[in-house]
């Protein structure tokens, strides 16, 4: 493994804002391979891990990303004088699952799953929050748009890609979970 | 039949953030099929063989115990209590031949309802996972700081969307005091372009919606808010905010080609 590549990595990923992607890497350090980005990456995973760092490295949306350990919550708030993050609604959550489930969707799909006869309200808080973008408009009479989860999406949600999404076995486990506790 | 607990109990979780402003996320169920599946719960029936008289009964006693009306809202409800009644009426009729399973009445409603069920068990655990976000801070979660003044560098670059909701507020303003006549004035496009450029010479940046609203007409305006897109789209400016929610700043691009000064 190259010298210092390790290091490189942290300070590479510790400058960035936005999760950086591996092949962002590559293109700073064009004579390293994938997998040896990769390794390094795992390696500075594995020691920021430990019980001596505060902070570890995320992956989120394709990428690595620095963020604090769960445990110093209260500490980074108090820094930041921030109360608590809000949190979506249950009809966003809904929507935001229905987007991202059945993407592409348009606005009447959503309607139809959630059996409300409007949503468009609901879109468009969640298109000003951005975790949901316009991708086009669909061929169909009208040509409505289509809506698509966004790369904040899977930020907001700490996930690598949409296949992290919860599965269909983990959602069946959920429902089973709930009948059980009626019957 | 008891219908105590029918009554709202408590607004959903998570109501929604205030700037939302509207009234009617803090009822309690989400839709008609939520307060079905709710009901359908609490019975404790079985959710493909559904007591169709049993659960309409409750599900009128919820609607007339409503206190807040919108009508859109209770419109949405009243479909669903129609097409309940609807149903029941199925099984009323007499039939030649016992009904398939397939031709159960309450079939498109059980089906819509256990799709129904995944999407909310879905967002039950996308929940758990916002909740896990809750308490981990990125650099992306930060409160940014006070922009530079100087340079555009560090200022986030504004979507078609951003920049045609903030026309459409000022559309939406203009509509009250528009009682002017409207000047037979000509703007050509080309001249409006070259005013902006000139103006963005002067001025290195304009507020975008300062900059609209000080139109003298709408049309005038309108036409503003077309240059600009066209500038944009030919890189010769960029739209920038300093911060979300702040407002739209438009710069002179210092790569920009060359442009003839009127």
């Amino acid at each position: 493994m190259r010298e210092h590549l390790k290091e490189i990595v942290e300070a590479l990923i510790f400058i960035s804002v936005e999760p950086l992607t591996p092949a962002k890497i590559k293109s700073v350090l064009p004579d390293v391979t994938e997998d040896e980005v990769k390794q390094a990456v795992d390696e500075l995973q594995a020691s920021f891990e430990g019980a001596d760092h505060g902070i570890h490295i995320a992956a989120t949306a394709g990428g690595y990303q620095l963020a604090t350990k769960p445990d110093y919550d209260p500490q980074v708030r108090r820094l930041l004088q921030i109360e608590r993050k809000s949190r979506l609604s249950r009809a966003a959550l809904e929507t935001l699952s229905i987007v991202a489930y059945h993407q592409p969707v348009t606005q009447a799909e959503v309607n139809a799953l959630r059996s409300v006869a409007d949503s468009s309200f609901t879109l468009h808080t969640l298109l000003q929050k951005k975790l949901i973008k316009i991708s086009g408009r669909k061929k169909a009479p009208g040509s409505p748009l289509l809506y698509k989860t966004s790369e904040d999406f899977l930020i907001y949600f700490g996930l690598n890609d949409l296949s992290e999404l919860p599965s269909q076995e983990e959602i069946a486990r959920i429902l089973e979970q709930e009948n059980n506790a009626e019957t | 039949m008891d219908n105590t607990d029918l009554t709202p109990d408590a607004p959903p979780e998570g109501a929604p953030a205030a700037a939302d402003g509207y009234r009617v996320k803090l009822e309690v169920f989400e839709g008609p099929l939520d307060l079905l599946l709710f009901l359908i719960r609490k019975k404790k029936i079985d959710i493909h063989d559904i007591p169709i008289a049993v659960i309409t009964r409750e599900y009128l006693d919820y609607l007339n115990c409503k206190v807040n009306i919108n009508l859109d809202r209770e419109a949405e409800f009243l479909f669903m209590a129609a097409l309940l009644i609807y149903i029941k009426s199925q099984f009323l009729l007499p039939r030649e031949q016992p009904l398939t399973e397939e031709e159960d009445p309450r079939k498109p409603l059980v089906d819509r309802l256990l799709d129904y069920q995944k999407i909310r068990a879905a967002s039950v655990l996308l929940k758990e996972k916002e909740d896990e976000q809750l308490h981990v801070w990125k650099r992306t979660s930060l409160p940014l700081l006070p922009a530079p003044v100087e340079e555009g560098l560090d200022l986030i670059e504004v979507s078609l969307f951003d920049l045609a909701e903030s026309f459409f507020a000022i559309l939406k303003k203009r509509e009250f005091d528009h009682h002017r006549l409207l000047k037979g004035k000509d703007i050509s496009l080309e001249d409006k372009m070259k005013e902006i450029i000139a103006l963005l010479r002067e001025k290195t940046f304009i507020d975008f919606l300062e900059y609209l609203e000080s139109q003298e007409s709408m049309e005038e305006a309108l036409v503003g808010f077309f240059c600009l897109l066209e500038l944009i789209k030919s890189h010769l400016v960029i739209a920038v905010q300093e911060r979300l929610f702040h407002s739209i700043k438009v710069w002179l691009r210092k790569d920009a080609p060359r442009m003839k000064t009127p």
